[in-house]
């Protein structure tokens, strides 16, 4: 495999205004292993090797647990995601796949019985970041280092 | 309209507006930016973006005939070959779960921009998919847009 360029070197600017979007979320107040179940779950969809590397490491030194990540894919039928993280997955999904149906009313209601509309806006804001990042990240080639053993 | 997220979260609104700006001013024809949002809002089905940015190019003086075959630009002649190739990736990059960005449209698209153009593309198709969520997740209802006189 080979990166097609380095996207931060070809274009600080653009870097600079992808940094703004993540410091929005970072200083929101979204629970960080939360924010992280996010990401992993939309580079899943979004197939990007890249973020997943990057997010699975991240999310392992928040203490997140190897099965729980594992069974992201599987989230709906596994017991070990909280009501609210089954709430928020659930719109990860609907929003990371926009196109097919949008965002469905009891979707939004069941999401808004767990967080408030401020939380649910700045929740809209960080899939939109992953999804942003996760965009530029397979447009550009890159691809995660091999782990040695 | 489910919830009005400028009013509840105005931070999510300046934190956009950042993101709409860099693209703004990265230097790519506007006309181009109206064609990539309309067609990426079509894509996700946002009506209130498509209300808006069909406006805004009409304002801009984009032809009626051009808006309303721009969803089967493949098949109709009067698209620019960088036009062709910013709305291929345009398509590539919203709908990116389907299959990335093959390498023959890398290919076609850096014929016509370099690589920080090619970035600036990314970005503006970025920041339309990311009006596109807002839009639809809160219910933002269209119809009410006036474009400014003056863009």
């Amino acid at each position: 495999m080979k990166v097609r360029f380095n996207h931060i070197s070809a274009n600080p600017g653009a870097m600079q205004t992808m940094l703004k979007l993540e410091g929005f979320i970072q200083t929101s107040g979204l629970d960080s292993r939360l924010y992280e179940l996010i990401k992993l779950r939309a580079s899943q969809i979004n197939g990007c090797a890249y973020c997943l590397d990057m997010h699975t490491r991240e999310s392992r030194k928040m203490g997140e647990t190897e099965q729980r990540i594992h069974l992201l894919h599987a989230w709906r039928e596994a017991p070990f995601y909280s009501e609210k993280e089954r709430a928020v997955l659930e719109l990860t999904e609907a929003v990371t796949r926009i196109s097919e149906q949008g965002v469905p009313q009891d979707l939004y209601e069941r999401v808004r019985t767990h967080i408030d509309e401020a939380e649910y806006v700045t929740i809209i804001m960080a899939i939109n970041t992953i999804n942003a990042w996760n965009r530029i990240a397979i447009s550009t080639g890159m691809f995660p280092e091999t782990e040695t053993r | 309209m489910r919830l009005n997220y400028m009013k509840v979260q105005p931070e999510s609104l300046q934190t956009l507006l950042k993101l709409e700006g860099y693209v703004k001013k990265s230097g790519l024809d506007h006309s181009l930016l109206e064609l990539i949002k309309i067609r990426a809002s079509q894509i996700n089905g946002c009506a209130y973006c498509l209300d808006m940015h069909t406006k805004d190019a009409r304002a801009m003086g984009e032809t009626e005939q051009r808006l309303f075959m721009l969803s089967a630009w493949r098949e109709a002649p009067f698209y620019s070959e960088e036009e062709r190739a910013a709305l291929a990736l345009t398509e590539a990059v919203t709908k990116i779960s389907d299959a990335g960005v093959p390498q023959p449209l890398y290919e076609q698209v850096r014929k016509h921009f370099d690589e920080s153009q090619f970035v600036n593309l990314i970005m503006a198709i970025n920041a339309i998919n990311c009006w596109n969520r807002m839009a639809i997740s809160t219910g933002m209802v269209p119809g009410d847009y006036q474009p400014a006189v003056q863009k």
